[in-house]
């Protein structure tokens, strides 16, 4: 068994941590606090110029070629600096893999390197309804068959990116007699399209320079040719898909997770109480261990499931394991930080209460959490019976 | 035109050292690696210089050291040398600065190089020697610590920077070396479609023992942190003659006041 990385993916991994560092992390408070989003789209065309939107794409569709263990490093090392733009290259590596596993060659060549190139500041998943998040094939939007195009009706809710995505993958219903999740499919919409309008933005707990709209598509005319993949069979490829972009969750908790202890445990280190250090009580020593013990369990398991997608295997358990596991190792990671730093970790003069509230939605989003265990658990029992 | 660029792997300087079992070096174990950082300069330049001139042109890297070192050969393949010359010498780090410099020289002497970069020192050993003493091993034409870069032809005008922010212009001709300093390039990040190219790029693997003729001029006798001092002069009284004690102490120990 082999556990280090090969020389690419540390240059990936170093290149993602040097540009985090440098670009990205001077402006990740001024970002959360701000309503200001151009520094952020501005970071977003770097990344995609330096090949971080299409990590696991193609050379051919203008993606790095890179691999999935890739993907996960550099989530990691740019949430470790900033979530918001790690939550966005998450999705948009996401929207441009989903093109290129189940789209025609010509959506492909349309999409995928406009996504890669930062010609599009990011990719949209238009899932989530208000009647169906955990449970999305009970969504209500519609597409209807007009002869020469699909029209769409219904409301999206959650979508990141939605005012600077330039493409969208939209779910709607296509056959409303069809069993439950057997009459969905996937089409691929426009920024622009008539009729797509993007709705109001949610105030959040945190990651708050990643927009969350809804997305309302209000008689929304695309042409046939906007469909992807198979009539009905929307609802497979969404639930393939989001197994890959929860290595992509998991890999940003761990960063949230990893930026929060490594602040705090410097911070101990220097912060004196009854004359001397605070790491000197075995109180702290406690947290420090068991919170990096976690984070090191959480990036095992993110690389385990990273290898079996890159390798072909079967990989959704393992993917929902590590999302799982990895978000809440961050979440108490966060938690833990804000503990270490007393005080100063509950104020906004210390980063640790920025990175508690980002990392807060990675146990939710892309499935919650309760959601990756039935998926674990079904895989397990399907064994035993 | 030939170009080579050399670089060293030096440990991320964050790093906590602590001296290898033998007191002369600093110890290997859990340090993370990375390209030097002048060493980034010189790249940086000589991949604009290839860039500028275009087919016909090819620019080769260099690195002696353990296979470690390859990770930094790859990055400089990854920012656009066309390709690479890895010599293999696990006990590079207890070389002294003639040594290394001897090993290029005797790699570069036949092959026809017009111009090298170098960092202008490393971050860890930080001799400043390496780059001239090439230089003057091969008889090139040879300046220091640049910070602009111009070549037109066989003519190069670089230009330096002293002590005090004076600037100084040299000009010389091929085939010159010339060492590279902060401020004269921004060091490109490799982009992930290069740094997957740059595993398909030619290195070649040459054992030191083909290229070092020469015996250390010098050895490093001892490698060790400053002794520890005690916890500082802590001054006590009235505040009128602290501060005159304080400005005698920055007078008599410190430039701060001179």
């Amino acid at each position: 068994m082999f556990l280090d990385l090969t020389e690419e993916q540390k240059l990936i991994q170093d290149t993602a941590r040097d540009f985090a560092k440098a670009e990205l992390e001077p402006v990740a408070a001024a970002l959360d606090q701000g309503s200001d989003r151009a520094p952020l789209l501005a970071n977003l065309k770097k990344l995609a110029e330096l090949g971080f939107m299409g990590l696991n794409v193609r050379s051919e569709y203008g993606g790095s070629e890179a691999g999935v263990i890739p993907f996960s490093l550099a989530i990691t090392e740019i949430a470790r600096a900033c979530a918001s733009t790690a939550v966005t290259v998450s999705v948009t590596n996401m929207v441009a893999e989903v093109i290129q596993a189940v789209g025609s060659e010509e959506q492909r060549k349309a999409y995928i390197p406009k996504i890669c190139s930062g010609e599009y500041a990011a990719g949209g998943f238009a899932l989530t309804e208000t009647c169906a998040g955990s449970d999305p094939a009970g969504m209500c939007a519609q597409a209807t068959d007009d002869g020469d195009s699909w029209v769409l009706n219904g409301t999206k809710i959650f979508i990141t990116s939605a005012p600077y995505a330039g493409v969208f993958v939209v779910w709607a219903v296509t056959d409303k007699a069809a069993p439950k999740g057997k009459g969905i499919s996937c089409f691929l919409v426009e920024a622009g399209t008539p009729g797509l309008v993007i709705g109001k933005e949610e105030k959040k707990m945190g990651q708050h320079a990643s927009a969350t709209n809804e997305l309302i598509f209000d008689s929304c005319r695309v042409p046939k040719s906007a469909l992807m993949g198979k009539l009905n069979d929307g609802f497979r490829i969404a639930a393939g898909e989001l197994a890959g972009g929860r290595i992509g969750i998991g890999s940003l908790g761990l960063g949230v997770g990893l930026a929060a202890m490594d602040y705090a445990t410097k911070y101990v280190t220097e912060r004196v109480q009854f004359g001397q250090k605070v790491s000197n009580f075995q109180a702290i020593q406690w947290m420090i261990a068991d919170a990096y013990t976690e984070l090191e369990a959480a990036r095992l398991l993110l690389m385990n499931a990273a290898y079996r997608k890159q390798a072909g295997k079967t990989f959704a358990k393992e993917a929902s394991m590590a999302k799982m596991y990895a978000t809440e190792a961050g979440n108490q990671a966060c938690y833990k930080a804000i503990q270490m730093l007393g005080g100063y970790g509950y104020t906004q003069d210390f980063p640790v209460e920025r990175y508690a509230r980002d990392a807060r939605i990675t146990a939710i989003y892309e499935g919650t959490n309760e959601i990756q265990r039935m998926i674990i658990s079904r895989e397990i029992l399907r064994n035993f019976s | 035109m030939k170009l080579l660029v050399c670089i060293k792997q030096v440990p991320d300087l964050e790093s906590r050292f602590k001296p290898n079992a033998e007191g002369v070096w600093y110890n290997e174990t859990d340090l993370a690696w990375r390209m030097n950082e002048y060493d980034e300069y010189a790249v940086e330049q000589a991949v604009q210089l290839r860039e500028k001139l275009g087919e016909g042109t090819e620019l080769t890297v260099l690195s002696i050291g353990p296979d470690r070192v390859v990770e930094a050969v790859k990055k400089a393949l990854a920012m656009g040398a066309d390709n690479a010359v890895h010599i293999q010498d696990p006990a590079a780090a207890g070389k002294d600065p003639w040594q290394i410099a001897s090993i290029i020289a005797a790699y570069a002497k036949d092959k026809g190089f017009d111009i090298i970069f170098t960092g202008m020192q490393s971050q860890d050993r930080g001799s400043a020697q390496v780059g001239v003493t090439v230089a003057e091993q091969l008889g090139f034409s040879c300046t220091t610590t640049i910070v602009g870069f111009e070549c037109d032809g066989g003519n190069i005008t670089a230009k330096r920077e002293l002590e005090g922010g004076i600037k100084s212009v040299v000009k010389m001709k091929t085939p010159a070396l010339v060492t590279c300093q902060l401020g004269l390039n921004v060091p490109r990040y490799p982009t992930l479609p290069n740094i997957m190219k740059a595993k398909k790029k030619e290195i070649t693997a040459i054992p030191v023992a083909d290229l070092l003729k020469d015996e250390a001029l010098a050895t490093t006798a001892s490698f060790h942190p400053p002794a520890k001092k005690g916890g500082g002069i802590v001054l006590e009284g009235d505040t009128g003659v602290l501060v005159d004690q304080l400005i005698a102490i920055l007078k008599d120990k410190t430039a701060v006041l001179r």
